[in-house]
């Protein structure tokens, strides 16, 4: 008998329950991760096939996209559209629930990445957004996010209005563009049973795994026995270039970011000239008023003041948000390096006795 | 017009003026008053009207017939007359051949000699043959003019010019004259014959009027006061004991009335004061009569004249001694005033006698004009010299009214007084302080002033008094000539001491100007005073505000600045022209421009060389105007041998720059200004000290990066210093972490490091500036934010960026400042962990 939930995921026909979680299979987080690694530096992009099932979001396969060389966009909706009906030909999920995109240390909040998302959630509200961080993964630690656009931003998106008020009303900072669902990540049974095999096996069936270690598949062949020899990346010292390349990235986000507190502070100076000029003008109007009331006079018509003046339009906020939000990633990257490297450098420090 | 028309007729009269020219020559008759210049017409007023009343005197004197002592001072008035007469004849002499041209000339001339008779013609009255004169060569140029219009023939054209100037110039002159003119031509027979009757009478006139003449000298005037007794004229009737008062009363009461004669009034004074003889009278006169010299106006030389100037002092002289004579009477200001003042008072019961007056004003003003014409004088004249020479007098007569002032315990008196005094010695030097304090001593009665020997106990004592006494004006002033006198004495400490203890520089923008002019002597005295002890940086950072500016004239008032940027407003620059010290007072401009540049050599090119080429260190720059000239300098595609003190100064740069300390010894030896500094030899010798251990550093801070290893020895005899000395300044540079370094003391050598910063290090120095700038754009963003609350959604990042900067920051400026704890920062910000971990 089923239980509950499972009777309630049956029956969520209409997808009601929102997506709290992405569940990766294996093979699709290493055919992402290949797939970024063979074309760095350049960014790639892929499909994603599953289902969303009772809130979870099963990702069992996906396909790279074919370099991004200026084609037209039919070119690429042709391929996905052949792709996904030769899938469903050799009976692989072909339900599109969303894509990857490759990242070199984190610098993906861009417009055109926030542009395609919006139209894969417009499109398919349970998508997802992948984002595989190569850079960082060669540190040691796989990294894989999944991102999701928080509705507050998808309305505001969708009515192209980033105002300061808007974003005051919608309590959207640049922490909230994107909302972030834990990962996990599945074997199959099949593979599972494989890997145990794996730990207990001799030296024989080493040929057909040798491509699991996907991140030192060259480095471990000859070193390690086993094909599951522990990675050594983990320990590298070589640190600086890591942070140093943070660095450079945040220094290059904080001088757009002061470009874009440049045309803040115009706008702001030019909507005080107007206002002054608007308050000048109502007083003058008043003191008119009050002359023609002494004089017996009617008053002037009320004119339309705000027509008038017309104070000139907030600059978008959109492109601030994004890049606050940059800054923001640096700056947790940095701080996310910096605990395992102290531990790293103490551990240094004690070898060196 | 029509009246002189009606006067033409009597053109025939022209011969009959050549007679009785031999009658006028000694008439005194008539009017001063040669003044063609119309602007003091209130003068002429003035003297129109003593002119008349001089002729009623006359008139009235005709019955005295005191024959004796006339002779003696016909003379002088008789000369200047004749001088006149001779020019009026040949003027009538020129108009009748036409000659207008040496007509004109003898016309000026006897303007002129009118405007020296000026003296005498104020008592006499303008000499009626110049009437009769210029009346007549007005109607001549009319009947001139009038011929040559109908006339065919033209005069040459320089003749007809100054015919025409004639017409305008004795229609100017004729018009001060009108009512002589008048008369003359009611009756040109008579009036000629008056003077003739009249003539005798005059004759003898003048020796009381001549005698009081404001220009004659102080001997003159004693023999005045030895003639008057005797010669009780018509005139000195009317000064005598019984009417002195009544006389004082007139004299007051026209003082400063529009049309009264300064000149005669200072008469009638002197005249009194002749006649005074009671200790209250005297004081009396003698206050009108110091007033009355100041009173006059004052000409184009912007400056009291000298002779008055002379006579005030001597009044002031006089008054302070009868003060002195007789402690009974006092003069004060806020006396009220006495209802009966015709009597006079003496002390009573013991009770002083109080008289209204000022004797603190007069004070002011004799000082004052005083410095007004040492500023007009050229200073490089002898006058200047003679001038100043009268300093002694009136410093004696300042001492002595401030011993006045403090037998009768008028602070606000001393305290003023005491800074006058003060003012007139702080900037001098011990031996003229001495030498003026003594001579004042010679000068003043012993009881009053006893020659000093030490100038800094006698600065010391005023000071003191006014710190105590004065207001926080004075107090302020008193101050900074201290601190300046101890910077003359290279008591540098105890002068920086000063200034700082007093908080001076904080409040000295709100002063006035003359006052922080004073400060800025002060500052430049200390910044001299300070390379005179051989402490480069300190003379260095006094100088830097007075001199880095480029308006240097400007800001010790010692000279007009030449070029301001929009040009000033006359009454800017005259303000400006008044505050200007006079020349002896004078710090030498081009000696503070040598010290300037001097200290900044010494301090900016080790600079330089330890900048490098690290563009960060080149924007630390000490001496802004000392880099321009450096560059400009260098810029120079020739540079020839040095001429002035500059070019030797950057030579001597550039080859100190180079490591060649012999070279830049020996260029700023050669500046010949060091002359002017007291004990030259000792300066130049501290100098060469200096540029050879800044060349060592400077070698060091160049050519570090090429050495691991340099021996002391070595650098001891490339720089010709000893040991001890080399090794005290790399340590010190390692210590201050101007090099990174360490003395290696078993084999004698310095041990070079290298260090560069990696890049992640200068990248995150890099990033702690950018991260600063943020925040700083954020702060102002949030300063003009718009009635919108817009900074809401930016509040995050900043929030996160700011702690993040303000570590850094505290740690950036804790670097220089922590000395030893902030060396290496980057070695503790990732280091202390490993540190930690290693112990």
């Amino acid at each position: 008998m089923p239980s509950n939930k499972e009777l309630s995921a049956a029956l969520d026909i209409e997808g009601t329950v929102p997506i709290h979680s992405v569940q990766l299979d294996a093979m699709v987080v290493l055919k992402i991760v290949k797939h970024c690694r063979e074309s760095i530096p350049a960014t790639v992009t892929g499909q994603l096939m599953g289902l969303d099932v009772n809130g979870v979001l099963e990702v069992t396969h996906s396909f790279p996209m074919p370099k991004n060389n200026q084609d037209s966009e039919d070119d690429a909706s042709n391929y996905q559209v052949q792709m996904m009906r030769c899938l469903r030909e050799v009976n692989v999920d072909d339900n599109s629930v969303g894509w990857y995109q490759s990242t070199n240390m984190g610098n993906f909040m861009n417009q055109s990445l926030i542009e395609h998302q919006f139209e894969f959630q417009q499109a398919l509200s349970k998508s997802v957004l992948i984002i595989h961080d190569v850079a960082r993964s060669s540190m040691g630690n796989i990294n894989l996010r999944a991102l999701r656009l928080t509705p507050a931003f998808m309305k505001l998106y969708k009515e192209k209005k980033f105002t300061t008020e808007a974003l005051t009303k919608a309590k959207l900072t640049f922490s909230n563009i994107f909302e972030e669902l834990p990962i996990t990540i599945r074997n199959t049974a099949l593979l599972t049973a494989l890997l145990y095999e794996l730990e207990t096996a001799d030296e024989s069936v080493e040929v057909s795994t040798s491509h699991l270690t996907t991140y030192k598949s060259t480095a471990s062949a000859p070193a390690s026995k086993s094909v599951l020899a522990p990675s050594f990346d983990v320990l590298d010292l070589s640190l600086d270039p890591y942070v140093a390349k943070n660095l450079e990235n945040l220094m290059d986000t904080i001088d757009d970011h002061h470009q874009e507190q440049g045309n803040y502070a115009y706008w702001q100076r030019s909507v005080e000239r107007e206002n002054k000029k608007k308050a000048a003008y109502l007083l003058n109007r008043k003191t008119e008023n009050a002359r023609r009331a002494q004089s017996g006079q009617a008053p002037l018509a009320n004119e339309d003041v705000d027509a008038m003046f017309k104070t000139p339009a907030e600059p978008s906020r959109l492109d601030h948000l994004l890049i606050s939000g940059q800054i923001d990633n640096y700056c947790k990257q940095i701080n996310e390096f910096a605990g395992p490297t102290l531990g790293k450098l103490f551990a240094v420090g004690e070898l060196q006795k | 017009m029509s009246r002189f028309f009606r006067a033409g007729e009597s053109d025939s009269d022209e011969t009959d003026s050549d007679f009785s020219d031999e009658l006028t020559h000694s008439e005194s008759e008539g009017h001063s008053d040669s003044d063609s210049d119309d602007s003091s017409s209130d003068d002429n007023d003035a003297t129109k009207k003593t002119g008349g009343r001089s002729r009623r005197i006359f008139e009235g004197s005709d019955s005295d017939s005191e024959d004796d002592t006339v002779r003696v001072v016909r003379s002088a008035k008789d000369k200047r007359f004749e001088e006149i007469e001779q020019a009026v004849t040949s003027m009538i002499n020129g108009q009748k051949i036409n000659d207008w041209v040496s007509a004109q000339n003898e016309f000026d001339r006897a303007n002129k000699g009118l405007q020296k008779a000026a003296g005498i013609i104020s008592q006499t009255g303008v000499p009626k043959f110049y009437i009769r004169a210029v009346a007549d060569l007005e109607k001549t140029i009319q009947a001139a003019l009038e011929k040559e219009k109908s006339s065919s023939k033209k005069m040459n054209a320089s003749n007809a010019k100054a015919l025409n100037s004639m017409k305008q110039k004795v229609k100017k002159n004729n018009r001060l004259y009108e009512k002589e003119i008048q008369e003359y031509e009611k009756d040109p027979e008579s009036y000629v014959d008056e003077e003739v009757v009249e003539e005798k009478p005059k004759v003898k006139k003048p020796k009381k009027v001549v005698v009081s003449d404001s220009e004659d000298d102080s001997d003159a005037e004693a023999a005045d006061d030895g003639f008057t007794p005797v010669g009780a004229g018509g005139k000195s009737v009317e000064f005598n004991q019984e009417n002195i008062y009544k006389k004082l009363k007139e004299v007051a009461d026209a003082r400063g009335k529009k049309n009264t004669n300064r000149e005669d009034q200072a008469r009638i004074l002197e005249r009194l004061l002749a006649v005074a003889n009671s200790p209250y009278q005297k004081i009396r006169v003698l206050l009108a009569l110091i007033s009355a010299q100041f009173d006059f106006p004052i000409g184009a030389s912007g400056y009291m004249t000298i002779s008055l100037w002379k006579h005030a002092d001597k009044y002031l002289n006089l008054l302070l001694t009868i003060l002195e004579a007789s402690p009974e009477y006092i003069v004060k200001e806020n006396v009220p005033e006495e209802e009966e003042t015709d009597k006079d008072r003496v002390p009573q019961n013991g009770e002083p006698v109080y008289i209204q007056g000022s004797l603190v004003a007069f004070i002011d003003r004799l000082d004052d004009e005083f410095t007004k014409s040492l500023q007009n004088i050229d200073p490089h004249t002898t006058d200047y010299v003679d001038r100043l020479k009268d300093e002694v007098g009136l410093y004696s007569v300042i001492v002595r009214s401030q011993a006045y002032f403090t037998r009768l315990h008028l602070t606000d008196s001393i305290s003023r007084t005491t800074m006058r005094r003060l003012e007139h010695l702080y900037f001098k030097p011990d031996v003229v302080i001495v030498a003026v304090e003594n001579a004042t001593a010679a000068l003043l009665p012993a009881s009053i002033a006893k020659p000093n020997q030490d100038s800094s106990a006698l600065i010391h004592e005023l000071c003191v008094f006014l710190y105590k006494n004065a207001t926080s004006l004075l107090r302020t002033r008193a101050m900074l000539c201290h601190i300046y006198h101890h910077a003359l004495h290279n008591r540098f400490f105890v002068a920086r001491d000063m200034l700082l203890m007093s908080h001076l520089q904080e409040t000295i923008h709100q002063a006035d100007v003359t006052t922080q002019i004073l400060h800025n002597r002060a500052m430049v005295q200390l910044g001299l005073c300070a390379f005179r002890e051989g402490m480069i940086k300190e003379a260095q950072s006094c100088l830097q505000d007075i001199s880095g500016t480029g308006r240097v004239k400007e800001l010790l008032a010692q000279g007009l600045s030449l070029q301001r940027y929009g040009a000033a407003t006359p009454e800017q620059e005259k303000l400006e022209r008044q505050r200007q010290l006079p020349f002896h007072m004078h710090i030498n401009l081009e000696l503070l421009e040598c010290v300037y540049l001097t200290c900044s050599m010494l301090l900016e090119i080790p600079n330089m060389a330890q900048a490098g080429s690290n563009p960060d260190g080149r924007k630390k720059v000490i001496s802004k105007p000392f880099r321009r000239m450096l560059d400009y300098n260098s810029r120079q595609v020739f540079s020839g041998p040095p001429e002035n003190t500059r070019d030797h100064i950057m030579g001597a740069a550039k080859a100190l720059s180079n490591g060649e300390w012999q070279k830049s010894v020996e260029l700023v030896n050669a500046i010949k200004i060091w002359e002017l500094m007291p004990e030259a030899l000792k300066i130049k010798e501290m100098l060469g000290r200096k540029i050879q251990e800044e060349a060592l550093r400077t070698y060091l801070f160049a050519n570090a990066s090429h050495y691991s290893s340099v021996g002391l020895d070595q650098l001891a005899k490339m720089f010709d210093l000893s040991l001890a000395s080399v090794i005290s300044i790399v340590s010190k540079m390692v210590w201050n972490e101007e090099l990174s370094a360490s003395i290696d003391q078993v084999s004698n050598v310095v041990v070079l490091h290298h260090v560069e910063p990696s890049k992640v290090q200068s990248l995150a120095l890099a990033f702690a500036e950018k991260a600063a700038g943020f925040v700083e754009g954020n702060e102002k963003l949030l300063e003009l934010k718009t009635p919108q609350q817009a900074e809401r959604p930016k509040k995050g990042p900043n929030a996160n960026k700011e702690q993040a900067t303000g570590k850094q920051q505290q740690q950036r400026t804790m670097g220089p400042r922590g000395g030893r704890g902030g060396r290496n920062q980057f070695n503790n910000g990732l280091g202390n962990s490993v540190r930690g971990g290693r112990k």
